[in-house]
């Protein structure tokens, strides 16, 4: 192990950095959210930077990077709040196309995201059933020359940016995966603000038919690509939310040094210095755990990594829940308001927890994995 | 010690929740459940119901027109309310400025102000933190001076809740600038629907504005509307923080916050079964609910200490504890809720918007809540200087 970045890891996250502090400022992230959509030319500085072309496979023209330059870029956008859709896309859809045996699709698809000209997303919940990867009311049957599907997902990750979706359905009673182009005759689409500064949509499915090339995969296959996927999406989200964690503790830790009250500087009172401490021990702790789950990306026992990835989730959301409640708590009545960049991190926080599977999902998880 | 509910105590209870349940306007009720924010309306419509009833100040002693009735009463009233889907009755007039003019009011005063709180007339709202005055509020900058018959006021206030529908405020002015912080404080009864008062409503994290910034340019206050006596003001500020503090501990708010959560648990489905069956959850609520029930235990203690004197720093304990099993009750219904609490339009909070989510209605209004409920920590005193308050008073050091 070598913690110290390389060379090109170090270049890629610096001028990352630079970007972020440059572009990705609160008003330059509100500008954007407030328009309602994604922000194209936003998402091409992404792509020229190398985001979306980073975990896509050198022989479809992208980057093949580690799992560990993943984390090292997701850290950099968590410090600027990004909300373009570089996890759903870049990390989750990407990694699952990748890893398919559907050449067809991963030549035209991988290698338009590498260029930057497609957004992909991977639309797998539905009503009744929290995080389940299984489908329960989506079903696909054979047409003439392929498939048609109807049913509806929930809470699609940027979906409406997408320009195709990978839709879970049940085929003959298993979990099936297709790549359904946004454009196809009888998918409908709603989309949502989150919380958080997102978009999120639900998708209804009507009747749609494609051609057999868009099956993805099925059965035990299809499971193994959707698990990959959301490990690879944890990881991501895991490595913003530290990125997250480390800004929003510099951000508090400069405002207490600013800020006085009793005819002395808030950082003075020790109370308030033990709580910046905690932020600071948590934060420490998320990043360390994020290593973790990087690390076990690389492993062949799919159980075992899916295991330590939602050990990280657990641990993760913790820490993000924790520093997210002290940054508002030490800004007082300020950090209540939604006028500082405090309330965009901490809520983006919260939703750490509650994307790709909350704490009591990934506890059960752990444990299913282990049997 | 006798620790068991008089007969008389639970005919009591009886009678309220049979008031409860046949004179909340069905709306009202429906609205509260669903975790939309009441209008102005609503609590104007909610406080004449209870004033008709005679119940419109449920903690002052008859002879103001309150219900004398012991803290036992009270405490019983505010949670079979809130259980029952009422608004809160705005503390403003009854439990803030209310309390301090029956102390150290003039008689003109509580002849004119105080049947009108009863009755909802006035709504007041509270002068006290500024921009660079929040925990250390003596050192607030707001001035009156006395020109002729009256006061100038010019000055900032912030984080004034429900402002912008406020008729009065009761406003802590700096009037002696050459004392000593504390020293030269009065509180001046400020009319707001004058020229001079701007009140702009201050976002916060779960979208809405409940809070306000307002600023005071020249604004006039004939001097009869000071309370006491001039710079004696930080006394009757300190007074009734004491008072905010017991109210603050929400008993009834985490009543009625403790049954939608297990509502919530047993309507979601998790692996075929509904969530309140899931050990991991059970616990947490089953935790909760005990915080809960001592927080009950331990606001009778310190309501049944204070009945003689004003409220002690006991209340410290309360406000430190109440605030944060309001957090906890909200943080897990978000849990119940998980992900579908992320879809969030600010529009869903008022019914006069339809809810048009892609999830179940509650979900966004669990989130906001969570969102919202980081301030009872913050505000009324901050939990840090609570905590120092009960070392300084209760510990001696």
């Amino acid at each position: 192990m070598d913690f110290a970045y390389s060379e090109e890891q170090r270049m890629l996250t610096d001028s990352l950095r630079r970007v972020m502090s440059e572009n990705w400022t609160f008003k330059h992230r509100r500008a954007r959210q407030a328009t309602g959509q994604m922000d194209e030319r936003a998402w091409q500085s992404l792509a020229e930077l190398g985001v979306a072309g980073l975990m896509v496979p050198e022989a479809y023209g992208g980057f093949g990077e580690s799992p560990a330059t993943m984390l090292t870029v997701h850290q950099e956008l968590g410090r600027g709040l990004v909300s373009e859709p570089v996890i759903p896309s870049a990390v989750m859809a990407v990694t699952l196309l990748s890893h398919s045996k559907n050449e067809a699709l991963k030549a035209k698809w991988l290698s338009a995201h590498a260029e930057g000209e497609a957004v992909l997303s991977i639309a797998w919940q539905e009503e009744g059933e929290r995080y389940s990867i299984r489908p329960l009311c989506t079903h696909a049957g054979s047409a003439t020359g392929g498939f048609e599907l109807s049913g509806r997902k929930t809470l699609v990750w940027h979906g409406a940016a997408a320009n195709a979706l990978i839709v879970s359905a049940l085929l003959d009673g298993e979990i099936a995966l297709f790549l359904i182009e946004r454009s196809a005759t009888g998918l409908s689409l709603t989309d949502y603000p989150t919380f958080d500064g997102m978009r999120t949509a639900t998708v209804g499915l009507d009747k749609v038919t494609v051609g057999a090339d868009a099956l993805i995969a099925k059965g035990a296959e299809a499971e193994a690509l959707m698990n990959l996927a959301l490990d690879f999406g944890i990881t991501a989200l895991c490595a913003h939310a530290s990125g997250a964690m480390e800004y929003l503790t510099e951000v508090t830790i400069q405002y207490l040094k600013t800020r006085q009250q009793f005819g002395q500087y808030l950082a003075n009172f020790q109370v308030l210095q033990h709580r910046m401490g905690d932020m600071l021990i948590q934060q420490e702790m998320a990043l360390s755990m994020t290593y973790v789950a990087a690390q076990a990306l690389g492993q062949s026992n799919a159980a075992e990594r899916s295991r330590l990835v939602s050990m990280t989730k657990v641990e993760v959301a913790a820490a993000a829940r924790l520093v997210g409640e002290a940054a508002v708590q030490l800004h007082g009545g300020m950090g209540m308001t939604d006028e500082l960049e405090v309330g965009d991190y901490f809520k983006r926080l919260t939703y750490t927890d509650l994307l790709l599977g909350d704490t009591l999902h990934h506890l059960q998880r752990m444990q299913d994995m282990e049997s | 010690m006798d620790l068991t509910w008089t007969t008389e105590e639970l005919a009591f209870r009886d009678e309220v929740r049979e008031f409860v349940k046949t004179q909340i306007p069905e709306d009202m009720r429906a609205k509260t459940f669903a975790h939309q924010r009441a209008s102005r309306e609503d609590y104007i419509r909610w406080h004449k119901i209870l004033a008709n009833r005679g119940w419109g100040a449920p903690n002052w002693p008859k002879e103001y027109g309150g219900t004398g009735w012991t803290s036992l009463q009270k405490l019983i009233f505010e949670v079979e309310t809130f259980k029952g889907g009422a608004p809160r009755m705005l503390p403003f007039g009854l439990s803030m400025i209310g309390p301090v003019l029956m102390k150290f009011g003039n008689q003109a005063q509580k002849d004119y102000y105080l049947p009108r709180i009863i009755n909802m007339d006035d709504w007041w709202c509270q002068g006290y933190s500024e921009p660079g005055s929040g925990s250390d509020l003596a050192s607030l900058k707001t001035k009156a001076e006395i020109v002729g018959n009256e006061f100038v006021i010019n000055g900032q206030k912030t984080w004034t809740t429900l402002a912008h529908h406020a008729d009065w405020m009761f406003c802590l002015v700096r009037t002696d600038p050459s004392a000593k912080a504390q020293r030269g404080i009065s509180m001046v009864l400020i009319d707001l629907r004058q020229p001079g008062v701007k009140v702009r409503p201050i976002k916060t994290l779960d979208a809405g504005a409940e809070v306000n910034e307002v600023w005071l340019e020249n604004v006039k206050a004939p001097l009869e509307n000071l309370v006491g006596e001039l710079n004696g003001g930080w006394t009757y500020a300190k007074y009734l923080l004491g008072h905010e503090r017991t109210g603050i501990a929400g008993l009834g708010y985490c009543y009625r916050e403790l049954a939608i959560l297990k509502a919530l648990a047993d309507r979601t489905t998790s692996r075929g079964e509904s969530l309140g069956m899931d050990p991991r959850v059970r616990d947490n609520i089953n935790r909760v609910e005990a915080s809960v029930r001592a927080l009950e235990m331990l606001l009778l203690r310190v309501a049944a200490d204070s009945s003689s004197a004003e409220p002690g720093p006991k209340a410290s304990i309360l406000k430190i504890r109440g605030s944060e099993i309001q957090q906890d009750l909200a943080r897990l219904q978000m849990q119940i809720a998980g992900a579908d609490t992320w879809p969030y339009d600010p529009d869903w909070m008022f019914a006069e918007s339809t809810f048009h989510g892609p999830s179940p209605d509650f979900s966004p209004a669990a989130a906001a809540a969570y969102f919202d409920t980081r301030k009872t920590t913050i505000y009324g005193g901050s939990t840090e200087v609570q905590k120092g308050i009960i070392a300084k008073h209760i510990i001696g050091v």
